[in-house]
């Protein structure tokens, strides 16, 4: 689907893995790079940068935060962790310390896919300086402040356009409540997670055909929001990508 | 010797002072007969001075009430054998008042001493018996034997449990060697001019560990007297450790943490043992699943399909088996954050969402429910083993209809499925460990692990669950019971320390109504019990958000 093919660092010290994340990598078009320690992972990352890294948490090496830590010093390069442990607080972490989203092990590869593109785009974004992002029928123009839901203008108070903005930069990848909260009401509020939910509901009622099955801001329970990214392509399609259909659910799983 | 000089010097002051009292009151009121007066201090010298005082303030009393009651006044003669008599009778009762009230004394110190070494050791024991590891234990034993020799007192556990904190540098060596059993004991100079003690509390019992005593700046004979003194404490307080089954006590507090840690380092194991390989698979399903290669042959491509799903199974059972490892060992410790509920829905049927493929779902979702204080992946986790259930005991294309709405001060989530419901028997049992319904034994498989998994999920939160069935074969209703909360936001006026402390306060409840470790036998018939929820009047949130803070500019 990329023209020039992408390049992704699989950082992660079990073989099969690494030989499961190639085979995903290659059939949507990457070139594939693997380290199987942090220290390697560092030297790759120096030597022969990617446009992506996948980088898992348990090395036998060094912690996987360290290394995030030590390549954000340096490298904006788009990064996602993998991590087996299911914990709130510790994706919180990491997502402060710079990786652009995290996936759960087991996981299926077309999650894993569409949370690589959306960090990706971030940066391409980011670098071409894009005035107007889509997501499904929402449409954020940066340059003009405003938002519209299937080419209707939406109106929306500052505190609400902010939110949505903050979203938007971050093109599909989830963005944290203490990240949220600090860039919209400000440091002192950055415990006030209600705060952030009802606003959301508000939102939520000005852009979602039903706010109770968001479709475009969607939640990263315990975690922060995410904006729906973009359908993913008939090849990388998988129902792990798609979202919740409402009411009766069709009969057998199609793919 | 001093104290023996002392206490006669004493026993005459005593005399001088009831000399003076018999001259006043011959003086002013003409009492001639007052000799008896004299076995008052007799008395006094016996109780607190002993044997020798009491004698000397005998005779010297027999000898002044001679001189001033006696025939001739003021004068050491004594004039008829009646007077005579009266004195050696005098001496007599002096002699045995005063080793009565000696005895008397003796007495009650060692009665008073024993109550309270008693007590102390009764103490003691109730320590040990509440103490619930090796290391409260130690803490036990040390302040027993401080007590006991009224000096600092540091305890080296045999094991691990002790520390060499509060041991000075110097003096850790020589700890080292006598912990490795080499000597029973010797003292030591800490370079400050203090002396330490260090030996083993019990020669026979190496568990009970070795002992530093501070004996301070004490030196030659005062040094030997204080060690002869803790040596005999330390005598006493292992024979107390020996009768009170102490080692064996230690041993199992020692096996007790063992066992709690080898169950982390199992989950530990678990967690990743079995995941990782699970990772492998089901990434390399997925891809199988959607390669081109392979979805033209529909049977191949089914088959991929059928790995994922089972890999995806296995991989919802690890997690099960991991949450009731946590569960029993009441280490379930809620997350509080203020959460969306119909978020918590939306998440468990997306993770639910292949398993939950063959019924029609219906969602009757409020959009208007109060936010709520909970654990989202705790309650996630408790709404997912519903769906399971509900999927599970339901024939395939039985519709499942989840609900979320307000009812009195709580946020109630449900599920409705049209399966094979619940006899009133079954619904009392249901929310036990390993509960199955026989009826399913056979047919359905599963660990009966699910409701319970939910039930201590949702007790952790603050809330409960219920089970309503119309009887068998008629489908079941689980609903979750959250606490909704009525201070979701700061009301005006409500300075933000005021919610702070509020919120506080709510982060502490929901850990007291902790499930204690749930066994087979603790099955809890929640059906049965009637919704309480804490009385707190619902208001919607919306309505009183503090304006200046939500409000946009």
């Amino acid at each position: 689907m990329n023209e020039i093919p992408s390049s992704v660092l699989v950082v992660d010290d079990e073989i099969q893995i690494r030989r499961f994340l190639r085979t995903g990598f290659e059939l949507d078009g990457f070139t594939v790079q693997e380290a199987e320690t942090g220290g390697e992972a560092l030297r790759a990352a120096t030597l022969k940068p990617s446009d992506l890294v996948i980088l898992d948490l348990g090395l036998p090496d060094m912690d996987g935060a360290d290394v995030l830590e030590r390549l954000r010093a340096w490298s904006s390069v788009p990064l996602i962790v993998l991590s087996v442990r299911a914990n709130e607080a510790e994706k919180v972490r990491l997502l402060e310390l710079g990786a652009d989203d995290y996936v759960v092990k087991p996981f299926g590869m077309a999650e894993l896919l569409a949370r690589a593109h959306s960090a990706m785009r971030r940066q391409l974004r980011a670098a071409r300086g894009e005035p107007v992002v889509r997501f499904g029928p929402l449409a954020v123009d940066f340059a003009a402040r405003a938002v519209f839901i299937s080419d209707q203008r939406v109106t929306l108070t500052p505190k609400e356009y902010r939110l949505l903005q903050i979203l938007a930069q971050h093109s599909g990848n989830v963005v944290t409540h203490q990240h949220l909260l600090r860039e919209v009401w400000g440091n002192e509020h950055i415990d006030d997670t209600h705060y952030l939910r009802i606003f959301v509901r508000k939102l939520r009622r000005k852009i979602e055909a039903d706010p109770t099955q968001p479709r475009i801001l969607l939640t990263e329970l315990g975690v922060g929001y995410r904006l729906a990214s973009d359908p993913p392509s008939p090849a990388s399609a998988a129902p792990a990508a798609a979202v919740t259909p409402i009411g009766p659910l069709a009969g057998h799983e199609a793919s | 010797m001093r104290r023996e000089l002392r206490g006669i010097a004493i026993a005459l002051l005593l005399i001088a002072v009831t000399t003076a009292v018999a001259m006043l009151l011959r003086h002013y009121l003409g009492i001639l007969r007052g000799s008896v007066l004299y076995l008052v201090p007799v008395m006094l010298a016996g109780y607190y001075l002993g044997v020798i005082p009491a004698l000397v303030t005998a005779v010297a009393g027999v000898l002044l009430s001679g001189y001033l009651y006696f025939a001739q006044l003021y004068s050491f003669r004594v004039a008829s054998p009646q007077e005579a008599l009266n004195l050696v009778l005098y001496m007599v009762v002096a002699v045995v008042v005063s080793h009565l009230a000696n005895a008397a004394r003796r007495q009650t110190t060692i009665a008073r001493k024993r109550e309270e070494e008693m007590s102390e050791l009764y103490a003691f024991s109730r320590r040990l018996a509440a103490a619930a590891n090796a290391a409260e234990i130690f803490v036990a034993i040390q302040n027993h034997l401080a007590n006991l020799v009224q000096r600092k007192v540091v305890l080296l556990g045999a094991a691990d449990a002790g520390s060499t904190d509060g041991v000075p540098e110097r003096l850790r060596a020589e700890v080292a060697r006598i912990e490795r059993g080499e000597g029973l004991g010797r003292t030591v100079d800490d370079g400050h001019g203090n002396t330490w003690l260090i030996r083993r509390v019990s020669p026979k019992t190496p568990d009970f560990g070795s002992v530093a005593v501070d004996l301070g700046t004490a030196a030659g004979e005062a040094l030997a007297d204080m060690r002869q003194r803790i040596d005999d404490a330390l005598a006493d307080a292992a024979a107390t450790l020996e009768r009170l089954d102490v080692a064996r006590a230690l041993n199992e507090a020692k096996m007790r943490s063992e066992t709690e840690l080898l169950r982390e380092a199992l989950i530990g194991s678990v967690s990743h043992e079995l995941r990782t390989p699970l990772s492998s698979i089901l990434g390399a399903a997925t891809i199988l699943h959607n390669a081109p290669a392979l979805a033209r042959d529909a049977r191949l491509h089914e088959l991929t399909g059928v790995v994922r799903d089972e890999a995806e199974r296995l991989n919802n059972d690890i997690q099960n088996l991991l949450d009731a490892t946590t569960i029993s060992s009441q280490q379930v410790r809620p997350k509080l954050q203020w959460v969306e509920p119909v978020d918590i829905v939306n998440a468990a049927i997306e993770h639910r969402r292949r398993r939950l493929a063959g019924h029609p779902l219906t969602l009757e979702l409020d959009s208007n429910l109060p936010i709520v204080r909970a654990d989202p992946a705790q309650v996630e986790q408790a709404l997912v083993q519903i769906l399971d259930n509900a999927a599970k005991y339901s024939a395939e294309g039985a519709p499942i209809r989840v609900a979320a709405r307000p009812q009195g001060p709580s946020v109630v989530l449900s599920v409705e499925d049209r399966g094979a419901g619940l006899s009133q028997e079954e619904k009392c049992q249901v929310g036990g460990r390993f509960f199955r319904g026989a009826r399913h034994a056979a047919t359905t498989s599963g660990s009966g692990l699910g409701l319970w998994i939910a039930h201590a999920f949702i007790s952790a939160n603050g809330g409960k669950v219920d089970v309503e069935s119309d009887g068998i074969g008629r489908g079941a209703t689980v609903s979750i019971y959250l606490p909704a909360s009525p201070d979701a936001a700061a009301p005006e006026g409500v300075t933000q320390e005021a919610v702070a402390q509020k919120v506080a306060l709510r982060e502490v409840m929901p850990r007291d109504v902790l499930p204690q470790r749930v066994m087979p036998q603790d099955i809890m018939p929640f059906a049965a019990t009637p919704h309480i929820m804490p009385a707190e009047s619902h208001i919607p949130v919306e309505s009183r958000l503090p304006s200046e803070s939500l409000a946009d500019e």
